[in-house]
């Protein structure tokens, strides 16, 4: 079991999230825009985030960028499901590995037994 | 150049990827357990057709040119998009409130153009639901101003400017977020009620509503009444 930081703008798809990950047994606290999850993670370092590029107010982009300058959270495993389509987003295969995404997951495309799955298998990463 | 109603639609293609998650993780939830995981599919699918009609009634009138416009009942067509919007407003635990400031007779609009815009401009907000503390209200307004009768959608958190509404305006069709700091989504619940406020030749702006800030158009009195 896994303490999952869910960063969902839209607080239907966020709920619906949320329950599935419950059902997979981890504990998750949603938040909606990257100063709340800054604020969130503060407090408690999640073993993983789940993140929406499309955020309000700052993007999801600029919102990883300052998760990195933090050297204590350098380490946190990020998948970032979007709908931002992969075609935008893939260019710079470097850039997301220097931003430490583990994986990229378009919404459209990933269904709630996707997204456990991907999950399991980041979180099996993870070194203990 | 793009035409405006490309635009619109490009808006729209983007805007209905939202509900349509919504529907299918919702009904991949209700799958396990039927009922009351299935019930909200309903009212995001009416929204997603609330949004599509809005913007084929929008299309249809601006191709037919002029418009008549009749009297009509501001506080009823506020009410009306109350009851539209009310089961969505629970999905988003978003409390909804009508406020008519003071007395005023009918104004000169098209009933159906003024309920459309203002549902799928109410869908819009209630996205922001996110954003927001959940004793704030979302408030369906109307008050006198030296123009007309100021109606639309307001909150205590709305984090709009007119310049921001106006970088959005040329923005929405090319961008997926026109109205970043407000919206996540590409807003064309916006976009299509100011192009159904554009039929009834006024215009959806950055209004204030008491001690709260949203968008809002002035409908002109109708005269009729001070004939009598």
């Amino acid at each position: 079991m896994a303490e999952i930081l869910l960063i969902e703008p839209d607080r239907m798809l966020g709920k619906i999230y949320a329950s599935c990950l419950k059902k997979a047994k981890h504990s998750v606290r949603l938040v909606s825009n990257a100063q709340a999850a800054i604020t969130a993670i503060d407090k408690h370092i999640p073993s993983l985030i789940i993140l929406e590029l499309q955020l309000a107010e700052h993007s999801g982009v600029e919102f990883l960028y300052e998760l990195r300058s933090y050297t204590e959270w350098q380490k946190i495993p990020i998948i970032v499901q979007t709908l931002v389509p992969p075609n935008l987003f893939f260019n710079n295969k470097q850039q997301m590995k220097n931003l430490g995404i583990a994986q990229f997951l378009y919404k459209p495309s990933t269904q709630l037994a996707k997204l456990e799955r991907e999950v399991r298998a980041v979180l099996r990463l993870v070194p203990a | 150049m793009v035409e405006p109603n490309e635009r619109l639609l490009r808006a729209l293609a983007e805007q209905l990827k939202l509900p349509l998650l919504q529907i299918a993780r919702q009904a991949e939830l209700g799958s396990a357990e039927p009922g009351e995981a299935l019930r909200p599919i309903a009212d995001v699918a009416n929204m997603a057709l609330q949004l599509v009609d809005g913007f084929l009634l929008s299309s249809e009138l601006h191709a037919q040119g002029s418009l008549q416009l009749e009297p009509v009942s501001v506080s009823s067509v506020l009410f009306d998009t109350a009851h539209q919007l009310d089961r969505l407003a629970k999905l988003y635990d978003y409390k909804l409130e009508v406020h008519l400031a003071g007395k005023y007779g009918p104004v000169m609009a098209h009933q159906a153009s003024l309920l459309a815009a203002l549902t799928t401009l109410g869908y819009s907000f209630l996205e922001t639901a996110g954003q927001h503390e959940p004793s704030k209200p979302l408030v369906l307004g109307a008050h006198r101003s030296g123009q007309g009768i100021v109606a639309g959608l307001f909150s205590e958190q709305a984090n709009l400017s007119t310049d921001m509404f106006r970088r959005a305006r040329a923005l929405y069709g090319g961008s997926r977020q026109p109205l970043q700091t407000t919206l996540a989504s590409a807003g064309a619940g916006v976009f299509v009620a100011d192009s159904l406020f554009g039929v009834m030749s006024t215009q959806l702006r950055v209004a204030r509503h008491q001690k709260m800030s949203g968008l809002a158009a002035t409908l002109l009195p109708s005269q009729q009444l001070q004939l009598v």
